[in-house]
């Protein structure tokens, strides 16, 4: 019987664990600069309690969780508060159609392969006051922000013509999800991580298929598609898992935090054979390195000061540790760990002209722990993180494998490793 | 990934330990899952309040006649006063400003207007060192309009049966009224992120100087300084009257700003902090624990020549009760607890309760027994220990900090 009683304690989401301490309020960053937002507690165990009775209390200021999960990572009795609010607001917005701002701001990959066609013209018109004024008025896309600029090649065209083919001449290999920011945006962090593990000794290679992960679909509400393309996303992944037995690796925070967990817990799509094997680049080099399979070696010369911001979502995969460590293993590098605070563009979240001022007021904490830090550069795994640092500090952000390719001394690590 | 030590627990007694270690240069990871109990702390350690029942006036003294199965006896009872001066040591290098004497109890007001006896206390927050001296006779107690985390009316109470004339006033300012959007949500660490701004500080100011006149001391919700004093001391210069803070009801905004402290020297200090881990199992080799597994690091054993055991006590879940035992979830260390069911508790949930004073069970080096055998370099600190009661004797932080000190120390010596 005793058994029957635990079985019985546990509750979805944890829900039941909540015993109203309030201490995921002290540590939401929405909570802290509005009071539209009554915080973690209120939105989601207490909310809870009266959507269960009646869903029409839903309380629209739920749309202003910007789902960092901090309230998660702070919880002592963990209830996953964050999901609980997730999976109200997907309720109330069952049958709602999104709009054509939230649509487009959520197909990263439709607007990326547009915009890489004429990639020169979009970057140069995405970038003009009118163009910025329009989409601000049209669109409610903020004028204060600056979309991304788009790469003319894809890292996939650039993977395909200068990299695949060396790729199987190696002893190892891994597969990359390079995901929409590397391949439409910024394709040099897919060609750092091939840079790195080429030197290693491990091959390179790109899934069959693969589509957006979907996070900024789930945070606008496209729920259907977000589906679709997470079931094509895992099929492709199994596939490398099991037939080819290559693990999966990304360098985006958010895109693995997203199809790790936020797959199985949102979508309902079950990954359990393949979880464990998607993970962080810096993750899988780290333990590497740890269980002195490889090594790195690093420039005589290289000198810098950097400071370290932890994305909410790798907080919330408490992966930061491999970051930083792989990070300190390089000598010339002085690197500051900043105190964790989110920075407040949440994906799309900051791009929308509502969001945009309680946006940068959660990120004034962080802007000025970096401004104070004394810095060349901050180095971060999340690409919007990147954007929102870059934008409000005016300060170069990179992502830690870059800072590490450009660190490594490509021909003394092949040697040690025997390549 | 191998470490010097490894801490399961990120509270006080965690990060006493992690601190005192790193400070010596060596590889410390704690692990820590979510916020810890000290966000229900009130701004005061408390070495020891109570033996038998009576108010204790010195507590070094007091603690000789401690009984052997006590964590402080443990430690050596010669031993507890060097350990209190690096005590404070450890918060001052901390950047907390705290007060008191090891040998010399003083008092602090709970929330609810009750004096209890304690060690330290921060130098912003009301105490009292000499009952028949008050700091002050007339005291203008403000009150936060729609506040409900500061039971006034008792406060007051509790203020006047120590001999103080207190005057309640209500008051509120823009940035105040702004949070009772969320009446619920009105705490004490909303209150303390609104009231940031110098501007915001001298609205509040302008009320106490207009409103508080009469009074020799102000006395106000400890609602400033998420982060360190300067709110305070902010606040303190634009008032023309002493001004001191009283503790709130959880969530404490001292305690979040002790934590915040204490975490961010352990880090300055090269310390490694997991936030939002937990520590799910150990791997033994005969005597001696090898490493241990995380939640999040799954695939990653953290490996070490020392771990310390800081989990905390079952509000923390450091140590867990179900129908048939109570249990250390962690690592299955051995529990002092009565093995019978109805010895665990008594009628009357204010009584003192056995459970209370149950935990893991230690030798004199404070080392984790495990089926009757210390394990050579696991050591158990805190509220997790045996032995001591928190709630009736008034010994859990002094038991969290001395004890992280004493286990530090053993560490060095047994390399």
């Amino acid at each position: 019987m005793a058994e029957r009683m635990q079985i019985c304690n546990l509750s979805e989401h944890n829900f039941e664990q909540c015993t109203k301490c309030s201490i995921c309020t002290t540590v939401c960053p929405v909570a802290a600069v509005t009071t539209d937002y009554p915080g973690p507690k209120q939105a989601g165990p207490d909310g809870e309690r009266y959507r269960l009775k009646d869903p029409a209390y839903f309380d629209k200021a739920l749309k202003l969780c910007l789902n960092c999960k901090r309230c998660e990572v702070a919880c002592p009795s963990g209830v996953h508060i964050a999901d609980i609010i997730q999976h109200a607001r997907m309720r109330a917005t069952e049958g709602h159609r999104a709009t054509l701002r939230d649509t487009m701001l959520a197909n990263t990959d439709l607007l990326g392969t547009m915009a890489n066609l004429v990639a020169p013209m979009a970057n140069a018109t995405l970038g003009l006051k009118p163009t910025k004024l329009l989409m601000d008025s049209v669109m409610a896309i903020d004028k204060h922000r600056t979309f991304p600029a788009y790469s003319r090649q894809k890292f996939t065209t650039w993977y395909k013509r200068h990299a695949a083919k060396q790729q199987d001449a190696f002893a190892h290999h891994v597969s990359y999800f390079h995901g929409c920011y590397v391949n439409y945006n910024f394709p040099k962090l897919g060609q750092d991580l091939v840079k790195l593990l080429n030197a290693v000794g491990y091959g390179v290679h790109l899934l069959d298929k693969e589509q957006c992960c979907g996070v900024a679909l789930i945070a606008n509400g496209l729920y259907k598609q977000a589906k679709r393309q997470a079931r094509t996303n895992i099929d492709n992944i199994r596939t490398s898992v099991n037939r080819d037995q290559r693990v999966v690796l990304t360098t985006s925070s958010s895109c693995t935090f997203n199809m790790r967990d936020e797959y199985p817990s949102m979508l309902g799509i079950d990954n359990a054979d393949v979880r464990d094997s998607i993970s962080l680049a810096t993750r899988f080099i780290y333990r590497l390195v740890d269980e002195e399979k490889i090594k790195l070696v690093f420039k005589q010369d290289y000198k810098r000061r950097l400071a370290y911001h932890t994305a909410c979502h790798m907080q919330r995969m408490g992966w930061q540790l491999y970051s930083i460590e792989l990070l300190r293993m390089i000598p010339g590098l002085d690197l500051v760990e900043l105190e964790q605070n989110c920075c407040g563009i949440s994906g799309t979240y900051g791009f929308k002209k509502e969001n945009y001022e309680r946006s940068q007021a959660i990120g004034s904490v962080l802007f000025k722990d970096i401004e104070k830090a004394g810095v060349e550069a901050v180095t971060t795994d999340c690409e919007t993180c990147k954007w929102q640092i870059e934008m409000s500090t005016g300060l170069p952000v990179e992502n830690p494998i870059s800072v590490l390719a450009d660190a490594l001394d490509v021909e003394a690590t092949r040697k040690a490793n025997g390549i | 990934m191998r470490m010097d030590t490894v801490i399961i627990g990120g509270g006080l007694s965690g990060l006493a330990c992690g601190i005192s270690l790193a400070k010596r240069g060596k590889r410390v990871t704690i692990v820590a899952s979510g916020q810890s109990t000290m966000l229900f702390n009130g701004g005061s350690m408390e070495m020891l309040g109570y033996v038998d029942g009576k108010a204790v006036e010195n507590p070094l003294e007091a603690i000789a006649s401690l009984p052997e199965s006590h964590p402080y006896s443990k430690i050596g009872a010669d031993r507890i006063a060097s350990l209190a001066e690096r005590v404070k040591l450890l918060f001052s290098d901390s950047g907390i400003d705290m007060t008191g004497s090891a040998n010399a109890n003083h008092w602090r007001i709970t929330p609810m207007g009750i004096a209890k006896p304690a060690w330290l206390t921060l130098s912003d927050h009301l105490r009292i060192d000499d009952i028949n001296r008050l700091p002050a006779r007339r005291l203008a107690l403000m009150c936060i309009r729609g506040y409900f985390d500061q039971p006034n009316a008792m406060l007051a109470q509790g203020l006047r049966d120590l001999g103080f004339e207190v005057e309640m006033i209500e008051f509120t300012t823009d940035d105040i009224t702004a949070l009772r959007r969320s009446p619920s949500e009105m705490r004490a660490t909303s209150l303390a992120k609104r009231l940031v701004s110098n501007s915001a500080l001298q609205r509040v100011a302008d009320q106490f100087n207009s409103l508080a006149s009469d009074a020799d001391m102000v006395l106000m919700p400890s609602v400033f300084g998420q982060t360190d004093s300067s709110d305070f001391q902010m606040l303190q210069s634009m008032t023309n009257k002493p001004l001191r803070l009283v503790a709130t009801l959880p969530p404490s905004v001292a305690g979040m700003r002790m934590m915040t402290q204490l975490r961010h020297y352990f880090k300055m200090l090269g310390g490694t902090y997991l936030t939002g881990d937990t520590a799910v199992s150990g791997t033994f080799d005969g005597d001696r624990l090898t490493s241990i597994t995380t939640a999040k690091l799954s695939d990653m054993p953290l490996m070490a020549d020392n771990f310390v055991l800081a989990s905390g006590s079952f509000i923390s879940r450091g140590l867990r009760a179900d129908y048939e035992r109570v249990y250390e979830p962690v690592l299955g260390v051995d529990i002092d607890a009565d093995a019978d069911r109805e010895q665990w508790t008594r009628f009357g949930v204010l009584n003192a309760q056995s459970y209370f004073g149950y935990g893991v069970a230690t030798d004199d080096q404070l080392r984790c027994l495990k089926q009757g055998k210390p394990i050579q370099n696991l050591r158990a600190i805190g509220s997790v220990l045996s032995g001591h009661d928190a709630v009736k004797m008034g010994d859990g932080t002094g038991v969290s900090l001395l004890t992280a000190i004493a286990a530090a120390d053993h560490i060095r010596e047994n390399k």
